[in-house]
């Protein structure tokens, strides 16, 4: 049995669960909680440990889907957690204060791990709020050298979260066939 | 003067640009092992002339007139003779195992040299064939099986969208006319140069013809459509030379979305040029010069056209040519025409101006180890 897994990250509330549920075969693993009283006029449950979910690929392959909690900001864990991870989802709400100050943050928390790997960026609920735009995110990212995948994705959405990941695995192997 | 085995090769870039030079430093410490380091001309030994830059030709000449017979290595997109048996010729972009041959000849040319000199006593002597011909051997033939065909669109779709050309021999003149159309021809150019004067103006724009009603609204960034696609697909898809611009600035409230379709205005660019390119490119597009993407288009609400994603990420890493881009990934032509027609419609593709660009071919792309896992993947995300 060989293993792989995907880290998906961001801040609170921008659909992380939602996300992995879209796209794993087994019903996810989550430890949502009432939500604390700094959350809950957002939604009513929160990630409190860890997301997890998998797709099984014929018998002998399985791809674990993690996902990170969205109320602590940063933890030591997740560099534990992005030991032998394939790739890095992350996901921003366009809704929330300040999203480019939630990517860049992500993005340097999540520096060696990018650096070895590779990352996407899903924009969410652009259907609540659609300033800024997609293209306002790479301006943010001009500098940084390397061209990063930045989809608007909506994380109720199969399709949306699916494309997401085909655009990682082309990043990390465009000749690959498909 | 004999020199230690291991000092390195002394080269010098004629005419090249900082860019340039330090794409070769790069190359020459990351891929050569320090076996060849870059000087200014005066203590060099050998020497590369770019002969695209400005002036190239006459930067030759007086190159020529300095040093007479110092070895020369002369690059060029075009491809060239040269009859002299101190110079060698690399196509551009250069595939850094033919770059590093000719440096080579040209080595063995100084130490022959050299040798004859000082009467050192001979190795194997090297004899110098008379150089005028390329360096460039033809690369070993790529095998043609066709890649599994992408299950991202009916074949009805592509056909509306990438069309069903085959490919074309670039050499060709004749064949090389039919890859292009013209985009002002269609009701793309026309949405473009609404686009830019609702840009300029920061006015809306009314888009007035046969074709059903369309309103630009430059604020929301949305086109407001008032018929069915099928009612506009004929405008985007059947050439006219004669078409006038029947641009109107409008105020706000006349673009209210009253029994209107609505379309985020890239993806209606986006869409329009599919339909009027069907897999190929707009006019003058040069088949060969490196294609940079600025950035990756959002996928997810854009027409995705099969190989889309792997175009996207081989030119996000790198610009390639258009004719590259097909072999590298070995795919039909007309899907990479298809999507630099659309990516170039907004903005997000073009022709490299930089002499950087063309200056060293683009690597082969490295199969990642985990290459069949991650195609099991995709299928499964493709729902196969
Ligand atoms: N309108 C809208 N709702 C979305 C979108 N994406 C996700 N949601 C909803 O946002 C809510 C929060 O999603 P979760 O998946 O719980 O978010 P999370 O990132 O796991 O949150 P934490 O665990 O608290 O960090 C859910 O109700 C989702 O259905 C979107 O693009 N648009
Ligand atoms: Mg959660």
């Amino acid at each position: 049995m060989s293993d792989y897994k995907f880290i998906f990250s961001g801040p609170v509330g921008v659909g992380k669960t939602t996300a992995i549920g879209a796209i794993s075969d087994v019903a996810p693993v989550t430890t949502d909680e009432q939500a604390s009283d700094m959350t809950k006029a957002q939604k009513s449950g929160t990630t409190v440990a860890m997301d997890y979910g998998m797709i099984k690929l014929g018998d002998r392959e399985r791809i674990h889907l993690y996902g990170t909690p969205g109320q602590e900001r940063f933890d030591f864990m997740w560099e534990i957690l992005t030991q032998g991870g394939i790739g890095l989802i992350l996901l921003i709400g366009n809704n929330r204060p300040d999203p480019f100050s939630d990517m860049h943050f992500f993005l340097k928390a999540f520096k060696d791990f990018i650096g070895r790997s590779k990352v996407v960026i899903g924009v969410t609920k652009m259907d609540l709020t659609d300033k800024p735009r997609i293209e306002d995110y790479h301006l943010q990212l001009e500098d940084c050298g390397v061209k990063i995948p930045i989809f608007e994705v909506d994380a109720r959405m199969k399709g949306d979260v699916s494309l997401l990941i085909e655009a990682l695995l082309y990043s990390l192997d465009p000749g690959l066939e498909g | 003067m004999s020199k230690a085995p291991l000092t390195p090769v002394r080269l010098a870039a004629v005419g090249m640009d900082q860019r340039q030079r330090n794409a070769l430093r790069m190359l020459f410490t990351t891929q050569c092992n320090n076996r060849y380091v870059l000087m200014e001309e005066d203590s060099s030994e050998i020497c590369i002339l770019d002969l695209d830059v400005f002036g190239g030709e006459r930067l030759w000449e007086e190159f020529r007139e300095r040093h007479p017979d110092r070895p020369l290595i002369l690059v060029s997109l075009k491809p060239g003779e040269i009859a002299d048996a101190h110079t060698l010729f690399v196509q551009k972009p250069i595939p850094v195992n033919q770059l590093i041959a000719a440096i080579e000849q040209q080595r063995r040319l100084l130490s022959t040299r050299n040798k004859t000199c000082s009467q050192v006593e001979s190795g194997a002597p090297h004899p110098i064939a008379k150089n005028n011909h390329q360096t460039a051997t033809p690369q070993p033939g790529k095998k043609n099986t066709p890649r599994r065909a992408a299950s991202l669109m009916s074949a009805s779709k592509e056909k509306i969208f990438v069309g069903t050309s085959p490919d074309i021999d670039p050499k060709d003149p004749a064949q090389l006319t039919k890859v292009y159309y013209k985009p002002d021809h269609y009701l793309q150019g026309i949405i473009q140069q609404a686009l830019n004067q609702a840009v300029r103006y920061n006015k809306n724009i009314a888009i007035e013809g046969p074709w059903p009603a369309i309103i630009l609204d430059i604020e929301k960034h949305k086109i407001w459509v008032s018929a069915e696609e099928r009612q506009l697909r004929p405008y985007c898809t059947v050439p006219d030379a004669t078409l006038e611009v029947p641009l109107r600035i409008i105020e706000v409230d006349e673009a209210s979305p009253i029994g209107r379709r609505e379309f985020p205005i890239q993806a209606f660019l986006w869409q329009l040029a599919l339909w009027a390119s069907r897999g190929r490119l707009p006019h003058g597009t040069d088949l060969f010069q490196p294609i940079y993407l600025r950035r990756w288009p959002n996928f997810t609400r854009l027409v995705m056209t099969p190989y889309a994603l792997a175009i996207a990420a081989l030119w996000a890493e790198q610009p390639r040519s258009l004719i590259g881009t097909a072999e590298t990934l070995d795919i039909p032509q007309r899907y990479v025409f298809a999507f630099y027609s659309a990516a170039h419609a907004i903005q997000l593709a073009g022709e490299t101006r930089r002499a950087v660009d063309t200056l060293i071919e683009p690597p082969a792309v490295k199969p990642s180890q985990n290459r069949g896992l991650f195609g099991r993947l995709l299928n499964r995300l493709r729902g196969g």
